[in-house]
């Protein structure tokens, strides 16, 4: 962590004028030009950058469009098209400097004018942006002048420079937005590195290098051709035979066959990806404390990762932090206890074990794994477990949120905020486990208008370990993020959210085919 | 061929057209999905979805909305896509030309393997080649595509690593890609095909070889080359133009799954995507294209078969 | 019945049909009692366990023994087919044999407009119609009968034209009985033979396009062990694990041969003449 102080929310210029640390850093200047082809597994139908839903839709705004701000594969955020940003007292009042002399592919200036009304179509719920309930709690958002941007949050939020670098937050037009917004799903205006060439939904996107880009030494690549291949066997056999260079994400059986072939280099990255079993905490057997730390005791969490992750994943500890989480809280990985769980669950009442039935959709199959692995796990100490798999859209309609029992399934998220705000507190988007613990739910409002670091995560600290002893919903196990790519590829890094590529930052190095 | 026959054929055609417009666009508004909802997603609020009820014409009485949707599918407008925001029409034609592409190839294919096949198996009648050919035909016929492609590319992958790849390269852009990305899905179709047009060709022969002309032939003391080539391929091979472009009708079918299965972007995988994603331009679009293809092909095949057949009466 | 069955198997073909089909329907019945695990008998040590002693056809992504998902799926598969195909064909031999009794005017009407809706490809039209239904097995027999129903009316109805100009039947409409009579008690019983061949041949189509729904997510859903739907959850490993793939697709392929052989091996022996 770099800085524990008020200056972390103070991004100084010295730092954004060398906002490219990457490059910079770099011991020789990447090669200029070539043609990269990525591959990925589904269609990328919706390339409005504000309504974009999947990886390969952000994959292709982020290569058209910018930020105000960017994350880290660190989870730390860095300027973007902002080049500093100031915090008044309290939190609630942010001053973002625009960086100079940016423009828009058509030529036009980009203002602060434009990021006031990017924002203000977001907050439209007419816009209908997923943005709108994760940019943060924006009251107001004005332009001081034509380079500041001033926004007015109802509440405290410590995070908002990261919560302004989310998937849909992307900077558009001003004149765009005031004539037909809609025409972005097929028309591409941005300021980001590369610029749209051509535009086929579900077999290739192609875009060329933004010559006119704020940063001259990016992007070093010529064009990006996104090619679309559903089946991930097939996707795997194009990069191996040398279709492809890069993919956006493989599975584990995949994964392996990569890392045999020749030529090709497989990437991995812990994540904070997880799936778990949620309770309904507020009904039998699940509002008795003991009955869900008996469930929890009887997993053994190591296995659980070789099994349903196949062994591309960390054991998880029942909080939704992972380490790739800014403030994770290490802590010791809970064993199996299968006396103590009996003793537990005798004591809520259940001495001769329990029936229960578990809902697992059947996307992605994992879900049915885990199931299927915590019914022989859990069965020792009691729990007589049935698994029920169904459709994903039967289990989306009928279980979903309303289930007492159940395996969900998440993404990471880009902060312990968003995560405990998304599931675990009792005003959350998804408050699926019921839970309802008015202690956690200060803890984690403390630490959003907690500027201090420090503090910061001691709070989050005691949000986690309130979360391994109570245990909402049982997270035995984070996935790892698994891709590849031609050995030539240069400066690609896998990042752990997920929906962050940066293939600004990419080059072609020696024995990269020629492509016209 | 009268030309009061030719404009039967064509009203027919054109009949035809009707109906299965009919059909599409009930079937298409009987879709469990509100379409204002689709398009905009779970997030949308309620004036969103009214406005855009309003401006699709959603509101409209479904006679009212036929009329519209014909009218403007009668000048090639299918609206736009509620996935993508683009153009159905033009999109829609795009795929279809791929997957004509893709049929041609495998009739090519096909013809060039069963119409020798079969005819060898009836000058073999009762003979192992002509029993093996049929095992053949049988197991073609037998398999569903999905497994064809499946094992076929399972098959293959050990053999020829560079083989099995998926989607589509157009052949104007680099015709040795293109190929490749052909050959599997061809070779699915031809397994099918062939065991098809192979039966056909084989039973179509032993008539012909039965025939007083070509006794006649080879009385007269033609060399069998010419007696094979020249009598019995042509007229074995009339009836089995009828039975090709029947099989259009099949392929146009087939064709989705193969598509599915390989990634083609063709007409075929299109409506696939359409139909889950419940996005109705496109299905109506889709489905309209695939018949009408089919019809015109019907309507082609029964002209060239008159054309071809003198001894057939029109009347 | 007993000559016909003797005509059937004269010939290989036939005798190796009806074989097929007798181990099939045999499966039918006793699978689940003769299968060595439950269909959904999940064992997370045996994934993707290579076939050998304790599990014949090997084990699939869950663990689960192949060889029993299989005999326990035939009922989710066959039986459906058989449906299909018999709902279609009754569908179809009404409208055809209404259609040659109406004659005229009438007849041409119903024959355009079925030869106008055979415009759509058999497996386009059930994926609309099952988009409309719903995803799932019972829906999905409903569409292929829909989509089998103008095929077999114009099979029917060629047949039939052939009855309504035969004497019976135009005794009957002499003694004034009434249409429904005539179609029903009259005319379907008379062209049943070429509906039942040709029916026959159809459950192998039928065998392929709900196995085709299945793999295309339409049809039977997980965890069901339908043929269809076992091939589609396979095809993910097949590098990793072939027999989970293989072993269905065989399946399918016996079923849909042995209804093919059967068929024509019942069409040669009604018509003797046809000797090839």
């Amino acid at each position: 962590m770099p800085s524990v102080t008020r200056r972390h929310f103070l991004a100084s210029s010295a730092l954004a004028l060398g906002a490219l640390p990457h490059v910079s850093l770099a011991a020789e200047a990447p090669k200029r030009g070539g043609v990269l082809r990525i591959s990925v597994d589904q269609g990328a139908a919706v390339i409005h950058p504000l309504l974009a839903r999947v990886n390969p839709e952000y994959l292709v705004t982020e290569l058209l469009y910018s930020n105000l701000t960017r994350l880290k594969p660190d989870m730390a955020v860095e300027p973007d098209l902002a080049l500093s940003w100031e915090a008044g007292a309290g939190l609630t009042e942010w001053i973002f400097k625009l960086r100079p002399n940016v423009s828009f592919h058509d030529g036009s200036p980009l203002t602060a004018e434009d990021v006031v009304a990017t924002f203000k179509a977001i907050l439209d719920p007419k816009t209908a942006s997923p943005a709108r309930t994760n940019v943060g709690p924006i009251k107001e958002v004005v332009a001081v002048d034509a380079s500041t941007v001033k926004f007015t949050l109802s509440v405290a939020f410590a995070d908002f420079p990261v919560a302004l670098a989310y998937t849909n937050a992307r900077i558009v037009p001003a004149k765009v937005i005031a004539s037909d917004l809609g025409s972005l799903a097929t028309k591409a205006n941005g300021s980001g590195p590369f610029k749209l060439v051509s535009y086929e939904p579900d077999r290739k996107i192609v875009v060329e290098r933004n010559p006119a880009y704020y940063d001259p030494a990016r992007p070093a690549l010529d064009r990006v051709e996104i090619l679309v291949y559903p089946d991930r066997t097939a996707e795997a056999s194009a990069l191996i035979s040398g279709d492809i260079d890069l993919m956006l994400s493989t599975t584990p059986g995949e994964y392996e066959r990569l890392g045999k072939a020749g030529g090709v280099k497989a990437l991995r990255i812990p994540s904070g990806q997880f799936l778990n079993v949620n309770m309904g905490c507020d009904q039998k057997p699940f509002n008795d404390v003991r009955v869900r730390q008996a469930l929890a005791l009887t997993i053994d969490r190591e296995a659980m990762a070789g099994f349903v992750a196949g062994g591309y994943g960390t054991p998880g500890n029942d909080t939704p932090l992972s380490p790739a989480y800014r403030f994770y809280k290490d802590g010791k990985l809970k064993k199996p206890d299968i006396a103590k769980a009996k003793q537990l669950l005798a004591e809520a009442g259940y001495p001769s074990g329990i029936d229960l039935t578990m809902v697992a959709s059947d996307k992605p199959d994992t879900r049915t794994q885990l199931g299927v692995a915590i019914r022989e796990m859990a069965a020792p100490a009691g729990f007589r477990i049935n698994v029920q798999t169904m459709p994903h859209a039967t289990y989306l309609d009928q279980v979903w949120k309303k289930g007492n029992f159940y395996v969900g399934f998440y993404n990471m998220q880009p902060t312990a905020d968003a995560i405990f705000k998304l599931l675990y507190t009792s005003d959350a988007a998804w408050n699926e486990t019921r839970w309802n613990n008015p202690r956690f739910d200060e803890v984690v409002n403390a630490a959003r208008s907690e500027t201090d670091d420090a503090n910061r995560a001691a709070l989050y600290a005691r949000a986690q370990a309130m979360m391994i002893d109570e245990v909402p919903s049982v997270i035995p196990v984070f996935f790892d993020i698994l891709a590849a790519q031609r050995a030539y590829v240069e400066g690609y890094t896998l990042h752990p959210r997920g929906s962050v590529f940066r293939l600004d930052l990419v080059s072609l190095g020696a024995g990269a085919p020629k492509r016209a | 061929m009268s030309f009061a026959w030719l404009l039967r054929r064509l009203l027919l055609m054109v009949y035809t057209v009707v109906i299965v417009s009919v059909l599409v666009f009930a079937i298409t508004q009987a879709l469990p999905a509100d379409a204002a909802q689709t398009l905009l997603g779970e997030n949308a609020s309620p004036e969103a979805l009214a406005a855009v009820r309003a401006r699709l014409g959603l509101d409209d009485p479904v006679w009212l909305q036929f009329v519209h949707w014909v009218a403007r599918a009668a000048s090639g407008n299918f609206g736009v896509s509620m996935r993508t925001g683009l153009p159905v029409a033009p999109e829609m034609l795009t795929a279809l030309s791929r997957s004509l592409l893709l049929a041609a190839g495998s009739l090519l294919v096909t013809l060039a393997i069963a119409v020798p096949l079969g005819m060898f198996a009836a000058l073999r009648q009762g003979r192992v080649a002509d029993t093996v050919t049929s095992v053949i035909a049988y197991l073609g016929v037998s398999l569903p595509e999905f497994v064809t492609a499946t094992v076929l590319a399972l098959l293959l992958t050990d053999m020829l690593p560079w083989l099995p790849a998926t989607g589509y390269v157009s052949p104007l852009e680099n015709a040795g890609l293109a190929l490749r990305h052909l050959t599997l899905p061809v070779l699915t179709i031809s397994v099918i095909l062939v065991a098809h047009v192979m039966r056909m060709m084989r039973s179509e022969t032993l008539d012909v070889l039965q025939s007083d002309y070509v006794r006649a032939a080879r009385l007269k003391g033609l060399p069998e080359r010419t007696v094979l080539v020249r009598h019995v391929m042509r007229n074995a091979l009339l009836p089995v133009i009828t039975i090709v472009a029947l099989d259009v009708g099949y392929l146009l079918g087939g064709i989705i799954v193969i598509e599915e299965i390989f990634a083609i972007p063709g007409i075929g995988r299109a409506l696939m995507i359409a139909i889950t994603t419940r996005d109705l331009p496109s299905i109506q679009a889709g489905a309209m294209i695939m018949a009408v293809t089919y019809a015109i092909t019907n309507t082609l095949a029964d002209v060239v078969y008159a054309l071809l057949d003198r001894r057939i009466r029109y009347d | 019945m007993t000559e016909l069955l003797v005509r059937m198997i004269r010939k290989p073909q036939g005798a190796i049909g009806i074989m097929l089909l007798a181990v099939l329907a045999a499966i039918c019945i006793l699978g689940p009692w003769v299968a060595p695990y439950g269909p959904e008998k999940m064992d997370f040590l045996g994934r993707f366990r290579a076939p050998g002693w304790q599990n014949w056809l090997g084990a699939d992504q869950f663990g689960r023994d192949v060889l029993s998902r299989l005999l326990t799926g035939a009922r989710a598969t066959v039986p459906m087919a058989l449906a299909a195909t018999l709902a279609g064909s009754a569908m179809g031999a009404v409208l055809g044999v209404a259609s040659a009794y109406l004659g005229g005017k009438a007849d041409e009407f119903i024959m355009r407009t079925n030869d106008a809706v055979m415009a759509i490809p058999g497996l386009l039209m059930a994926l609309l119609l099952v988009s409309t239904l719903g995803n799932g097995a019972g829906n999905a027999v409903v569409a292929i009968a829909i989509a089998f129903a103008p095929g077999m009316a114009r099979v029917t109805r060629s047949v039939a034209l052939g009855v309504r100009n035969q004497d019976f039947v135009k005794a009957a409409v002499a003694r004034g009985e009434g249409a429904a009579q005539i179609v029903f008690r009259e005319m379907l019983p008379n062209v049943m033979g070429p509906i039942v061949i040709e029916a026959t041949i159809r459950v192998s189509f039928a065998v392929m396009l709900f196995a085709t729904l299945s793999f295309l997510g339409l049809g039977a859903q997980p965890p069901a062990s339908e043929w269809g739907l076992m091939v589609a959850d396979a095809r993910q490993y097949m590098h990793r694990a072939p027999w989970i793939l293989i072993a269905p697709s065989a399946a399918i392929a016996l079923s849909a041969i042995a209804f093919n052989l059967v068929g024509d091996a019942l069409r040669d022996a009604l018509n003797p003449r046809d000797d090839r």
